[in-house]
């Protein structure tokens, strides 16, 4: 099959991008904004979008399109609210720790919460889309468009911000 | 050290010399439980599968829509229509009045759209438009009603025989053919009768009878009785007495015999047909006879 035949009106291409990108358009947009409606809405709508141009748009410019859709759709309009992520049940986990460690893990984990949700939003996305989803600087670099010394000046920051709101300096 | 040294730690750019200086520091063990911490976070849940079978769902809708262009025409051809007679229909509705009536024997309480109350009494019917209500609070009025109108812009009831204006306060209003009433219980009420205007203050009342002005007395009630299942009268010719009994009984008095002009001062009972007759009839010095719902009315010297 040779790249002219390649067209996101065929069904399992479309599949495809909605298969690879799907997942980290709806996370992006919930790091961003704190709102898994809104995050879910915009994925439909990025990919909505990409159906009607699928004739216009090369399978090679369909993820920043996608990106570009869901981005753009809530600029100036949503106001962020609070992310709250949840921590993976460890409970289960046979533990030989003290109940007074596992209490401060508890706390700990509260505080890192808090200081995650009052982050900038473009340091708690890059931040989470690194450590959550395990995305390259250069993968959030094309993400977010901006260079991949940005996303590293983020990232840098984002720790620091997050030390300092724990540890209350 | 690097300038971003933090997220160059993370990527595992450090090279070993700057890791281990960065290892020595005293930061390091916070960043670390930092970054230990949060791989326990969980990603936002999202279902897939449901998301990609939504987005097939909501595509195809939207090209059936492109496609089947002439159904959908005719089918807007029809919404248009319907939405036309709808619009239609409300204006028209909101510009009629809306109208309450009382039967006789019967009485009701109703809330004006500003939250000002009516009492209307037996066989009597008020009439208003709910449009532009704030601005022009006007009401028609046969029969009696008691208001008590929330403060405002001017509110406004007319009658066969006159027109009451008022701005905010409790006062009743009693129009029959050749009676006219009003009594202001609180407040000031501005009486239109006959190209003239009277004011009436809190406690006064106006009364016309036969188109004559009547001077009346004060009144030192606080709502009229007729609320509480009673009528009142002071100095009112027997004729209009009957003719609110006969309005609250539903009943038919013959008082041909006797003569209607005399003034009657008193009160007669909603509740009770008996007591209330003996009531007009004790002080006329008049005799009565009951017989289903007609009421034989004699003077007591009569043979």
């Amino acid at each position: 099959m040779s790249a002219k035949d390649e067209n996101v009106c065929k069904e399992e291409i479309y599949k495809s991008i909605f298969t690879a990108h799907s997942k980290t358009i709806f996370n992006y947009i919930y790091y961003k904004f704190g709102n898994e409606e809104k995050a879910y809405d915009a994925v439909q709508e990025a990919f909505l979008k990409l159906w009607e141009n699928c004739a216009k748009v090369s399978p090679t410019k369909a993820k920043s399109f996608v990106y570009t859709i869901a981005q753009n759709l809530y600029l100036n309009v949503l106001k962020a609210e609070k992310v709250r992520l949840k921590y993976a049940d460890d409970t289960l986990r046979v533990t030989n720790e003290s109940p007074e460690y596992l209490l401060e893990e508890k706390q700990f984990q509260e505080k890192l919460n808090k200081a995650l949700s009052d982050l900038p939003e473009n340091q708690r996305t890059t931040f989470l889309l690194n450590r959550i989803d395990g995305k390259k600087y250069a993968e959030i670099a094309e993400i977010e468009n901006v260079s991949i010394k940005a996303i590293e000046k983020r990232m840098h920051l984002a720790l620091k911000t997050l030390r300092s709101k724990i540890e209350g300096i | 050290m690097h300038e971003n040294y933090l997220a160059k730690w993370l990527a595992n750019e450090l090279t070993a010399e700057e890791l281990e200086i960065f290892q020595k520091s005293d930061e390091f063990a916070s960043y670390q439980k930092i970054i230990k911490t949060s791989e326990g976070l969980k990603e936002p849940s999202f279902n897939m599968d449901k998301a990609l079978s939504d987005s097939t769902l909501k595509r195809n809708t939207k090209r059936t829509k492109v496609i089947a262009m002439h159904p959908f025409k005719r089918l807007m051809r029809i919404a248009a229509a319907v939405a036309l007679l709808f619009t239609g229909t409300y204006f028209y509705f909101n510009s009629q009045s809306n109208t309450v009536e009382t039967a006789l024997a019967e009485n009701t309480s109703l809330l004006l759209p500003d939250a000002s109350e009516v009492l209307l009494n037996a066989d009597s019917e008020l009439s208003y438009t709910e449009k532009h209500w704030e601005t022009n609070r006007d009401i028609k009025l046969q029969g009696e009603a008691f208001f008590k109108v929330a403060k405002g812009q001017q509110f406004t009831v007319a009658t066969a025989n006159g027109r009451v204006q008022v701005l905010g306060t409790q006062f009743n209003v009693k129009s029959r053919k050749d009676f006219f009433e009003v009594t202001c219980y609180e407040g000031l009420v501005r009486v239109s009768y006959d190209r003239k205007t009277i004011e009436l203050p809190a406690g006064t009342s106006f009364l016309v009878l036969y188109g004559k002005v009547i001077d009346s007395q004060p009144t030192k009630m606080l709502e009229p009785s007729w609320i509480r299942n009673e009528s009142t009268f002071k100095s009112i010719p027997l004729s209009f007495v009957l003719n609110e009994l006969e309005r609250q009984y539903n009943v038919t008095i013959d008082a041909k015999k006797i003569d209607l002009s005399t003034l009657f001062t008193g009160s007669f009972s909603h509740k009770d047909l008996d007591l209330a007759l003996r009531s007009i009839c004790q002080p006329t010095q008049l005799n009565f006879n009951l017989e289903g719902n007609k009421v034989l009315l004699y003077a007591k010297n009569a043979p």
